[in-house]
């Protein structure tokens, strides 16, 4: 196709400016990790600060919290997606608006989303009103906690909701290309709607959404906003923690703020190759 | 390729089985698709017109122009922002197709030794959490004089934005016939003829799908705006955070709706390059 | 020309050349080295044309409207200075840009000019050597303070300095709904037993929320006995003594908290919004009008009313302070002598405006200012100025803070 020297014209503006960036950003951010800090005297190269945060007794509650509202999130959101794509891909009346509906979550950002589920959502938001005009509360109180609980509801919520459109729109496209042929095939072959989606459909779909869902898993486990605004106090999700450490105007917490973005990022590509591990495996058994 | 495979006959019943449960599924989902959409966005209009709401009203109890009124005064430096959300969305937007376009007919029509390392350095900013790299970057952009400038804000949305576009074109060149171009050339045509009568109109659907989501993402970025832009670049998403955290909620939603009016125009426009006729949702499916 | 008369040129030329040369020396002197021996006129004088950022809280549609309105526009048509307001939501933003440009070593044209700080946050800026000063002292309405006042010359036991210069008064206050809560609990003691009498409808921000901070050491003070004998330096063995009753005490009370004390709400905004949706009773909150500011925009319902405690509550003072490598500093003093302007502080403290109580001696002033600041009309659930100071207490020296706060976090938040 292309002679070497033109691929690296074409690759090289793109790479340069991830690589200063992202790599440049990411050096600088682990050395302060290791304790050089020139701003508060600290040369140090060590690794007091994963330590310290190893050892906080925040740390694995909210480790535990984030993995738990990534998988969760990223799991309804790709189950729904499949199902709601079956039926898109069909024709029916009002398609184009109602596509047009389903592509909508795609433009609208995550804090909007954030303070949308919470003013439905809350103990005080419109459902629990609603239950209450119906008479199956009395009291805010006797609404279900689904903002600022335990298991990250109101966060999962608004990050399904963010995300079904997202790989909802590639399982589309996957479909679309397959073309009916497989599934009339399977037909003719006496297979039922379940079987033809169990057998046919779902292993020519799934490689193609796997990569948008490890990319939804990674956003979940690494983004901010959204927990900082509807999240628990105590336990908090990691980001929200790296951010109270990096804020925190004693200087000395910011090493242990730059050491828990760095496991952050371990973490997620850790679990990314570990994915990926999986869905080659996956792919073998369905090929 | 599927198998030939049979499948058990007592299940062959289903075949003929209920078309109308499937209709009644289908419409079910549909409906929710439409609830599920607007039931998060609607309340947010009413909200912003509100003066009193408290529990249990599902009315507003009064209205009132307050929010609108100092939205719209230039005491609130709300115009400053939405010009400044939309100028740093489009710079980013025309440097990412700059960027991204050769990058990705780089990725998608050739295969080369390093690829795997060159897609997974591209996927890299996407899968690592942005504040782990921002906060490390930040010292660097301080002493390059980077900080508070609408320039340095420009470069860091581009970390998490230009790896979508180069993810959407190299889908769309996988699926582009290079042929069509060497037949124009054996016609006589020049390069840049070829590139305007030929290429472009066959990678225009990724362009647009990758221009959509690269906007979006500069549309509302959040942490990287304040971490670098200091304070001093005020876009949309910094004083809806400022207000959300306030709890003012007439001003949050109102500020909510000024911040989703120019996504929804963008997606009348682009949503078809989205609905999967085109190979552009595809390129997330490809790595 | 004769001979003498060409060296007398010459001369004269020598010497006006070395007055201008020495003159534009001194004018390049960064202006931190030359202001202590300017007068007020001449900086005024610096500071026309210059521009000013000033970051503080952005969360307040009224703040917002008195900044970038009232107070910009005197800056404009009085001085000639832009004023730039930058929101932010939490003051840790802005030092930290200040560090980082100090650790950059970008030591002039910094992009912080001035800054609404206190407490913590003026302990920590000092100490990191970020700030001006001392620059208060030159501020002629600084004149109107009563210098004799302990809790404007000191930010939470930490010593001013001139490093700061006052622009308002803080005073917390406990918010009620007056048609759920007919009669305040005006003794802390009394409110525990109303706590615990109607389990789920009180609760307190978690720390370290400036405003559940304060309500714990209102608690504190309690558990103490008093407040007279913590108010020096921080003392480990007394706060060891009293510390345990203070946990004891709020560990006892959680199970009859909102949501049984397993979460506290993040920030004083989602308290806010608990009560008014009627999920709890009371509030807390620093600013004395603030209750009424939220029923004229109809976040409050209008039954709210505020009380403070018998035995009083926490006033404090709110501070502007210019860092270190400002270019503007000469606008930001003129600023800051603008907002210790009777004439400011009278629009401030009117409640539609913002209601922010003055820091000004009232006294002090010539009879027409206090005669106006004695009539500002009040809405029902603000207390009047002479309540509020009759039941004013001081605020503890900020390593006492750093101990209750971890110590909460500590004993009952993680339990």
């Amino acid at each position: 196709m292309n002679t070497g020297l033109s691929l690296i014209f074409m690759l090289a503006p793109a790479l340069v400016v991830i690589l200063v960036l992202f790599a440049g950003g990411l050096a600088l951010g682990f050395s302060q990790s290791l304790g050089y800090m020139p701003i508060i005297g600290a040369y140090g190269f060590n690794l007091d600060a994963y330590l310290q945060l190893i050892k906080s007794p925040g740390f694995v509650p909210s480790l535990l919290l984030t993995i738990f509202i990534s998988v969760l999130a990223t799991l309804l959101a790709v189950v729904l997606a499949v199902a709601t794509a079956l039926t898109l891909r069909k024709r029916f009346v009002g398609k184009k608006i109602v596509s047009f509906l389903y592509q909508f979550p795609l433009t609208v950002p995550h804090l909007v989303v954030a303070v949308g589920v919470l003013l439905l959502v809350s103990q005080s938001g419109l459902m629990a009103r609603a239950a209450f005009q119906v008479g199956l509360i009395s009291d805010p109180a006797q609404f279900p906690i689904l903002v600022f609980d335990d298991l990250g509801i109101g966060v999962i919520l608004v990050y399904v909701w963010k995300e079904v459109p997202f790989i909802g729109l590639i399982a589309l496209a996957v479909l679309q290309s397959m073309g009916n042929d497989y599934e009339e095939q399977a037909r003719t072959l006496g297979a039922n709607s379940w079987q033809t989606f169990r057998h046919v459909l779902l292993p020519l779909i799934i490689p193609g959404i796997l990569p948008g869902s490890i990319i939804i898993f990674a956003y979940v486990f690494s983004s901010f906003e959204v927990p900082f605004l509807l999240g628990k106090s105590y336990p908090a999700m990691l980001s929200v923690l790296s951010y109270r450490l990096y804020t925190d105007v004693d200087l000395d917490a910011r090493p242990q703020a730059m050491a828990m973005s760095i496991l952050i990022a371990v973490f997620v590509l850790i679990l990314v190759l570990f994915y990926r591990r999986l869905s080659q495996r996956i792919l073998r058994r369905s090929g | 390729m599927i198998g030939l495979r049979r499948f058990p006959s007592w299940d062959r019943r289903e075949v003929k089985g209920c078309p109308a449960c499937f209709q009644v599924i289908h419409v079910a989902v549909i409906v929710a698709i439409v609830l599920g959409v607007l039931l998060p966005v609607i309340p947010l209009l009413v909200w912003s017109f509100s003066h009193s709401w408290f529990f249990p009203e599902i009315l507003p109890m009064e209205l009132s122009g307050r929010a609108w009124t100092y939205i719209g005064s230039p005491l609130s430096k709300v115009a400053n922002a939405l010009i400044n959300s939309l100028i740093i969305g489009a710079v980013v937007t025309a440097s990412a197709a700059v960027l991204g376009i050769p990058a990705g007919r780089a990725l998608g029509l050739n295969r080369f030794r390093g690829k795997t390392l060159v897609e997974f350095l591209i996927l890299a900013p996407i899968i690592v959490p942005g504040l782990a790299v921002i906060m490390g970057i930040h010292v660097l952009f301080i002493r390059l004089g980077l900080v508070d400038t609408l320039f340095g804000v420009v470069l860091v949305h581009l970390l998490p934005s230009l790896p979508y576009m180069i993810m959407v074109m190299s889908g769309v060149f996988a699926n582009y016939n290079v042929e069509f171009e060497q037949q124009a050339y054996s016609l006589g045509a020049g390069r840049i003829r070829t590139f305007v009568h030929v290429t472009l109109p066959a990678i225009l659907p990724g362009i647009v799908t990758g221009s959509l989501f690269v906007f979006l993402i500069s549309w509302s970025q959040y942490i990287l705006t304040v971490l670098i832009g200091g304070g001093r670049v005020i876009t949309l998403p910094v004083l809806l955070f400022a207000f959300a955290a306030a709890g003012d909620n007439a001003v949050t939603t109102a500020l909510c709706i000024v911040f989703l009016a120019p996504a929804i125009l963008i997606l009348l426009f682009t949503s078809r390059y989205l609905s999967g006729e085109s190979g552009a949702m595809g390129g997330f499916g490809r790595l | 020309m004769t001979r003498k008369s060409i060296i007398i040129l010459v001369l004269a030329a020598l010497v006006a050349s070395g007055l201008w040369a020495g003159g534009k020396q001194e004018q390049s002197l960064p202006f931190e080295q030359r202001y202590q021996s300017m007068s007020w006129e001449q900086i005024v004088d610096e500071a026309g044309g210059q521009k000013l950022y000033w970051y503080m809280w952005g969360g307040s549609d009224l703040i917002n409207k008195f900044v970038n309105g009232y107070v910009a526009e005197r800056l404009k048509n009085e001085y000639d200075i832009t004023l730039e307001m930058v929101p932010v939501t939490d003051a840790a933003t802005f030092i930290n840009k200040v560090l980082g440009e100090k650790q950059a070593r970008r030591d002039s044209g910094g992009s912080v000019d001035m800054m609404w700080i206190n407490g913590e946050n003026f302990r920590t800026t000092r100490d990191a050597d970020l700030l001006f000063g001392p620059y208060a002292d030159k501020l002629p309405h600084m004149q109107y303070i009563d210098s004799t006042d302990s809790s404007i010359s000191n930010d939470f036991g930490f010593p001013v300095e001139g490093y700061e210069s006052p622009y308002g008064s803080a005073q917390v206050v406990m918010v009620y709904d007056s048609a759920r809560v007919p009669e305040p609990p005006r003794k802390i003691e009394d409110l525990l037993d109303w706590i615990r009498a109607n389990p789920g409808k009180f609760t307190y921000p978690a720390i370290p929320d400036f405003t559940g901070s304060v309500f714990v050491r209102h608690l504190f003070y309690h558990v103490a006995g008093g407040y007279e004998q913590l108010l020096g330096s921080f003392d480990q063995e007394l706060f060891d003594r009293i510390a345990p009753k203070l946990w004891q005490l709020l560990n006892e009370l959680e199970p009859y908290l909102w949501r049984e004390g397993n979460t506290y709400p993040e920030t004083h905004t989602l308290l806010q919004d608990l009560f008014a949706n009627g999920e709890v009773y009371f509030d807390v909150t620093y600013n004395p009008s603030e209750a009424a500011s939220l029923v004229s925009q109809g976040r409050y319902p209008e039954s709210a009313r505020t009380f403070v405690f018998d035995s009083g509550t926490i006033g404090n003072t709110h501070y502007v302070a210019i860092s270190y490598n400002s270019s503007s500093k000469a606008a930001a003093m003129v600023l800051a002598n603008l907002l210790l302007d009777p004439a400011t502080q009278y629009e401030k403290s009117r409640p539609e405006v913002w209601g922010d109580l003055t820091v000004l001696s009232v006294g002090s002033l010539p009879r027409q200012w206090r005669e106006k600041f004695g009539a500002v009309p009040r809405p029902p659930s603000v207390l009047s100025p002479d309540e509020l100071s009759s039941h004013k207490i001081p605020e503890l020296q900020a390593a006492w803070l750093d101990a209750i706060e971890k110590g909460w976090t500590e004993n009952v938040l993680q339990k």
